[in-house]
């Protein structure tokens, strides 16, 4: 269905493409990963620490001239790190600034046979920006705006003046300052390589502070262990919101997450990266839009909102472009069945439908301030825990499956036999549909699917839990296409059959909220006051009260089933129409609400007083 | 779960990788789409999410594409939205397939509503409201992906709102 996450031909192509665009790798430099070449290139441990290796590898130390090799190198590297722990030279920046300041001393370690010249470390030589400035310069290429400090190091300025690059003894501040260099550059930086160089996530936490507009990111090779490093790099909230790339191959972090599983992986990488588009090369991103949230966008013009007002009321139902009398008819038969006979669902539903649901656990805050928790009388015996987890089921909430994509997997039903039998262990429901229509709120419209008309259908109400007893508010989407003459759903009676069904469950809220009528964006302060002044305050529920009706118009009301009474409920509030008048409207107009509207609209100079109620 | 399958011409099978990148693009949209509602250049963003074929139901008011959202917003009040569920499927029968996402959340209108620390208000009014959010993600077949592997353009479909708390 969607073009597979795994290489497509071409993909890497693409990758390489934008790379090449970004000035991260050579012409013909390929992308490989680890995957390609299990032994990993010999020597490749080399990337790890400057003390271990030979010789001949800088001698072609042009960082700009050699970047693409060591790419190529690194992304085909695997295994380094027991190589390392061989040769006795950890990876860690403390310990690597340790063995430096040894070796100033003479006292070279007997672990660490280097080959490197002594050279005198010390942090003193940092304090001057100059040095870091010219690297960077040397280091800058502004016809791509590619700021290539990869594994800094060997560089001969560093070696010259003695600097102690991030991650070679250099600190999370020795990073900041480096990063505040490169802010400066014009024009912006788009490309970051920071390969090879024995970052941890400390060393970056700044970085998106500094540099927030960055396309390209490369951290090949260095330390990031676990998802908290990533998040020092991810910055909070809104940082790095325009990153399109980013190397991650040979940080232990991705070579131990990818073994395990490769999607888990990606979803982690792209929750802290929401633009993220490649990651290794590979595509991440399989949809776009056109918003962006990149940042320092020129300041538009348009006016921020301040209205301090809603634009329009809360208004009913709305039901179009479908018979109204079908869609009650499956509305009832779908809901009386899912409360008495689950298993019966089960041709209800096309056979690659899908169905999940999510638990809102949290409290609503108006409910919590009209205290219906307590009001009710069975609130307190209702429990979460039932719905939360059911072995290997349970509530699909992303935000909080969002690092498990087992569950993510396993949470998601599909086919009428399989739903059906996952809903029938759930907890037993009572909807009222012949209640009170108010109760029930059910927007509905047409959407095209697959070349058919479908339609989206969402119901906000509330069911009683059993065997508590106490009420909870849900909110059901269902997408339904008309059942083909001939299939399981039309000989058993159905019109229509469902293809996806995601039904949330939240704490009890009452009804009130979609009560029609204007709705209040904040409290009067003059009328706080006085509600503070007054010893007898107001009742402070919100809302405008409808028009009530007599009670003989809402006996006639009530004789009519439900959701049929919901609509001539909003036709009589809609248009001041009486129940008897509103109902043959609505019957003439194939019970579309809308068409009904349209039609009073026409007649209403026409008719008689005793129309209105 | 195919053989049987009746719906539309090009019957798939949803796999592993859809279900993944389905909420990989869910969870990407949601955070996009809420950090665009609520920032102050929202009118000039918001309505690049849609396009004229959309459809839109705000608390029951019927609206037609970026314009019917345009005049919606520019009238609406600052926002705050806080997501506390998601879900989201592939909705099997088209390639890409749409998306059917929906949100379970709370926003608040205009300024929090000023009152003693430590003091709860007893007013419900100012206090946020629990919103529901129906998405339908579509695939644009005028956008479609010119090569393998880059990412489909989708837009907003239809998008349907309640205040429902």
């Amino acid at each position: 269905m969607f073009s597979s996450p795994t290489p497509a031909p071409g993909s890497r192509t693409l990758a390489s493409n934008a790379l090449r665009k970004a000035g991260l790798i050579d012409r013909d430099a390929k992308m490989r990963d680890v995957s390609d070449k299990p032994g990993g290139r010999k020597g490749s441990s080399k990337a790890r620490s400057h003390r271990t290796r030979p010789i001949d590898v800088y001698k072609d130390a042009g960082p700009t001239h050699s970047l693409s090799t060591r790419l190529n190198i690194n992304a085909s590297r695997a295994e380094s790190s027991d190589s390392l722990s061989v040769r006795g030279a950890s990876s860690r920046p403390a310990t690597a600034g340790r063995l430096r300041r040894n070796a100033v001393s003479g006292a070279v370690g007997t672990d660490s046979p280097s080959l490197i010249p002594v050279r005198a470390s010390n942090r003193t030589t940092i304090k001057g920006v100059e040095p870091w400035r010219r690297l960077i310069q040397k280091r800058w290429h502004p016809d791509t705006a590619l700021l290539d400090l990869s594994n800094m190091i060997e560089d001969d300025i560093v070696k010259k003046f003695n600097l102690s690059p991030p991650g070679h003894g250099g600190s999370s501040r020795d990073a900041a300052v480096v990063f505040k260099l490169a802010r400066e550059l014009k024009p912006q930086v788009q490309s970051l390589n920071l390969a090879k160089n024995h970052l941890s996530g400390q060393h970056l936490s700044l970085l998106s502070h500094y540099l927030p507009g960055l396309a390209n990111l490369s951290l090949q090779d260095n330390d990031l262990k676990s998802y908290r490093d990533l998040d020092f790099v991810s910055g909070r909230k809104d940082k790095l919101v325009g990153l399109k790339e980013l190397l991650l191959a040979g940080n232990p972090l991705r070579e131990e997450m990818i073994k395990r599983d490769v999607e888990q992986f990606k979803n982690e990488v792209s929750r802290r990266f929401p633009s993220l588009m490649t990651l290794d090369g590979q595509p991440i991103a399989q949809i776009s839009f056109d918003v962006s949230r990149e940042p320092n966008k020129p300041t538009t013009t348009v006016p921020e909102p301040f209205s301090t007002t809603f634009p329009v009321e809360m208004s009913g139902s709305l039901i179009v472009g479908v018979d109204g009398g079908l869609l009650s008819n499956f509305l009832v038969r779908f809901f009386s069945t899912f409360d008495s006979q689950r298993a019966a669902l089960k041709n209800a539903y096309d056979s690659a439908a899908t169905f999940s649901y999510s638990c809102n656990t949290s409290i609503p805050e108006r409910a919590r301030t009209l205290a219906l928790h307590h009001k009710l009388p069975n609130q307190r015996k209702l429990e979460w825990g039932p719905w939360l987890d059911k072995g290997n089921a349970g509530s699909r909430n992303l935000l909080r499956l969002a690092h498990s994509h087992e569950k993510q997997v396993q949470r998601l039903f599909i086919g009428g036999e399989a739903i059906a039998n996952y809903v029938s262990t759930l907890p037993i429901t009572k909807h009222d549909i012949s209640g009170p229509p108010e109760k029930f709120c059910v927007d509905c419209f047409p959407v095209a699917h697959g070349g058919m008309m479908g339609l989206l259908v969402m119901v906000h109400g509330e069911f009683t839990e059993l065997p508590a007893e106490g009420l909870r508010s849900f909110d059901r989407t269902f997408v339904l296409v008309p059942a083909p003459e001939g299939s399981r759903a039309k000989l058993s009676g159905w019109d229509v059959v469902i293809i996806s069904d995601q039904w949330t469950i939240r704490a009890y809220s009452s009804s009130d909220a979609w009560k029609p009528g204007p709705m209040v964006v904040q409290p009067d302060p003059a009328l706080n006051r006085q509600k503070d002044a007054g010893p007898s305050a107001t009742d402070s529920n919100p809302g405008q009260t409808r028009p009530l009706l007599s009670p003989e118009q809402q006996n006639a009301l009530n004789q009519i089933p439900d959701p049929q009474r919901s609509m001539v409920l909003h036709i009589c509030v809609r248009t001041g129409l009486n129940v008897q008048f509103s109902y043959d409207c609505l019957t003439n107009n194939g019970w579309d609400v809308e068409k009904a509207f349209a039609n009073f609209e026409q007649v209403k100079g026409t008719l008689a007083r005793d129309a209105f109620l | 779960m195919t053989s049987t399958s009746s719906i539309g011409s090009a019957v798939t099978v949803l796999t592993r990788d859809d279900i993944s990148i389905a909420t990989r693009a869910a969870d990407k949209f949601t955070q996009l789409y809420y950090t665009t509602y609520d920032s102050p250049s929202r009118l000039a963003d918001l309505p690049n999410f849609y396009r004229p074929v959309s459809s839109l139901t705000w608390n029951g008011k019927p609206l037609q594409g970026p314009d019917g959202l345009r005049s919606l917003i520019e009238k609406m009040p600052p926002t705050k939205h806080e997501m506390q569920s998601f879900d989201c499927h592939p909705i099997p029968g088209a390639s890409p397939p749409s998306l059917l996402v929906t949100v379970s959340g709370t926003v608040v209108h205009g300024k929090p509503a000023p009152h003693a620390p430590g003091q709860r208000s007893k007013s419900v009014e100012g206090q946020a409201r629990v919103y529901s959010q129906t998405f339908m993600l579509v695939p644009d077949s005028a956008a479609a992906p010119s090569q393998p592997g880059e990412p489909a353009k989708y837009y907003i479909g239809a998008d349907a709102l309640r205040f429902v708390g």
